[in-house]
């Protein structure tokens, strides 16, 4: 009963586990105070680069993968550069047109890319446990971070980043640093999901999974690692719950979105996280004036 | 320890002079006043220091090294902290993560070593904490740890901001009005804690438009009106000074 349960769910748990991989990346960046979407581009050069190496050049594909995160990472730290000088909403921009370059190099660059055919037979070799692996080391790792110095530099250049720098933080190198980690998530998680389906098309990196990526983390939160994680649980099984949903994916994220950042801006997982805390302290004053921790 | 040394420093914004020709002194182990009227460009002075604007002209030496093309991040690795003028806490952050940025400067542990979490990593963070408490405990707020820092009354956010200041055992520390709108009292006490600070061996810059609170606590004061130094020297020949008289209450 319940490995009936698990087969016919198995689908949407690896889309699950390759969107928190994708969230995660996302997270990143903006843990960093930078307002970055160039993730959907990135994840869509590890995909084709994966894809088209192993295809087209006979290498191994776990060789790919580690290309396609790689490639990822360059990509993304290339695009740091003259996005230091950029902040907030122009940073969004350029990396949303940053996007737009990559999706119609997809397109017209129909020799490497197979144009709007895209790519077919490209060899299954990523499965669940394989995505659960990804993903469980990508959580570590995020939540490692959150528990170092560099967590904390993170955190000080999204709150204030003069503050950040009379405190001795380099604003530019720490950016860099969340480019460089977020683009390897992407471009890994890219890798993952073009050997996971069978094929590769142009719009599957398109408008729709920039949005998703950062859905995931509005919805869940910014803060803690487990808020992108919930967020993109929500928002994955939301529409297989409801099925006649399913049609109108965007309509439901949007108006989800706009629910959730005029009710909820801290997402659903911060807010809670908030409330306990709020209860621990009011319990904590209640007995004995806050006496001493 | 070393002395700080501003010679000559001009700042234009456009037409606007908001420093011309300042020269200062601030030496190790005592705290030196900058005062003057509002709009003296005081507060352009600690930002020129901490490297937040550029100079136009004139040189700025921490010891032998000119600090005037550096970037701010990098003065304050060297060991200059500051506080500014409207408190600038993460204020819904809870007061020790405030301190544990303070940090960030003496801190070792490299990017690699962050990123998988090893154990010395971790470790690093367990004991920057203990030097946040213990911190707090020193300026007896230890029982203030968990909250968030925007809930805190208006002094104690002050003392939290200079707590994190602190954190990394600056050489020079930049105050600028860091008593505004508190009552005697609660400047009283800050004013101890400067002082004890200063002995400790810091050159601490106090800057204040509050006359009083200043002779008090500085061997050495200069005052500034309209970007320039009119007066300089010990608290009591300063404040007899004709013109310092004047520009604080017009001639």
């Amino acid at each position: 009963m319940m490995l009936d349960f698990f087969t016919a769910y198995r689908p949407l748990f690896d889309v699950f586990l390759l969107h928190t991989g994708y969230a995660l990346g996302q997270y990143i960046v903006l843990r960093a105070g930078v307002f970055s979407v160039a993730n959907a581009g990135l994840a869509a050069i590890g995909a084709y680069l994966a894809a088209g190496l192993t295809l087209k050049l006979g290498i191994h594909p776990y060789v790919s993968l580690a290309a396609a995160m790689l490639a990822g990472m360059a990509f993304s730290l290339l695009l740091s550069w003259p996005l230091a000088r950029l902040r907030g909403v122009y940073q969004a921009i350029a990396t949303l047109a940053f996007v737009q370059v990559v999706l119609s190099l997809n397109i017209f660059a129909e020799r490497v890319t197979g144009g709007a055919m895209g790519m077919n037979g490209i060899p299954k070799v990523v499965g669940t446990w394989t995505l659960l692996f990804f993903a469980v080391v990508t959580i570590y790792i995020v939540t490692a971070i959150s528990a170092t110095r560099l967590g904390r530099a993170f955190d000080a250049i999204r709150q204030d980043e003069a503050v950040a720098v009379s405190l001795g933080v380099s604003v530019r190198f720490y950016q860099s640093v969340a480019f460089a980690i977020s683009g390897a998530i992407a471009g890994l998680f890219g890798g993952l999901e073009a050997f996971h389906g069978y094929a590769l098309e142009p719009n599957q990196f398109g408008f729709a999974f920039l949005v998703a990526g950062l859905s995931y983390v509005v919805l869940g939160g910014r803060r803690s690692v487990i808020g992108p994680v919930v967020g993109t649980a929500i928002l994955v099984a939301l529409p297989e719950l409801a099925r006649p949903l399913a049609e109108y994916r965007m309509l439901v994220y949007g108006l989800l979105l706009m629910l959730v950042i005029n009710y909820l801006p801290r997402g659903v997982v911060d807010t809670f996280i908030e409330m306990l805390h709020r209860r621990r302290m009011a319990a904590r004053q209640g007995s004995g004036a806050g006496g001493k921790s | 320890m070393t002395a700080l040394r501003l010679q000559n420093v001009s700042k234009r914004f456009g037409g606007v002079v908001a420093a011309e020709n300042v020269t200062i002194d601030v030496l190790p182990g005592r705290i030196t006043g900058l005062i003057g009227p509002n709009g003296a460009g005081k507060t352009t002075i600690v930002n020129l220091i901490s490297g937040m604007l550029s100079l136009t002209s004139g040189s700025i030496h921490f010891g032998e090294r000119d600090i005037a093309s550096t970037g701010a991040d990098e003065i304050a690795r060297m060991g200059f902290a500051r506080t500014f003028q409207n408190i600038r806490l993460f204020k819904e952050a809870s007061v020790i993560d405030n301190l544990l940025i303070g940090f960030h400067k003496v801190q070792q542990s490299s990017l690699m070593s962050n990123i998988v979490g090893t154990p010395s990593a971790r470790a690093e963070t367990y004991d920057i904490r203990a030097r946040a408490h213990a911190l707090l405990d020193r300026f007896e707020m230890g029982h203030f740890a968990d909250f968030p820092a925007g809930s805190l009354s208006y002094g104690h956010q002050r003392r939290v901001e200079m707590m994190r200041a602190l954190a990394a055992d600056p050489a020079v520390l930049l105050l600028d009005e860091p008593v505004a709108g508190m009552n005697d009292v609660e400047a009283g006490e800050l004013g101890d804690i400067f002082l004890d600070v200063a002995r400790s061996g810091i050159a601490v810059l106090l800057i204040e438009h509050n006359i009083r609170f200043v002779t008090n606590l500085c061997e050495q004061i200069f005052v500034l009106d309209y970007g320039r130094v009119i007066a300089s020297g010990p608290p009591e020949i300063v404040v007899t000074d004709p013109k310092v008289i004047a520009a604080y209450l017009g001639s």
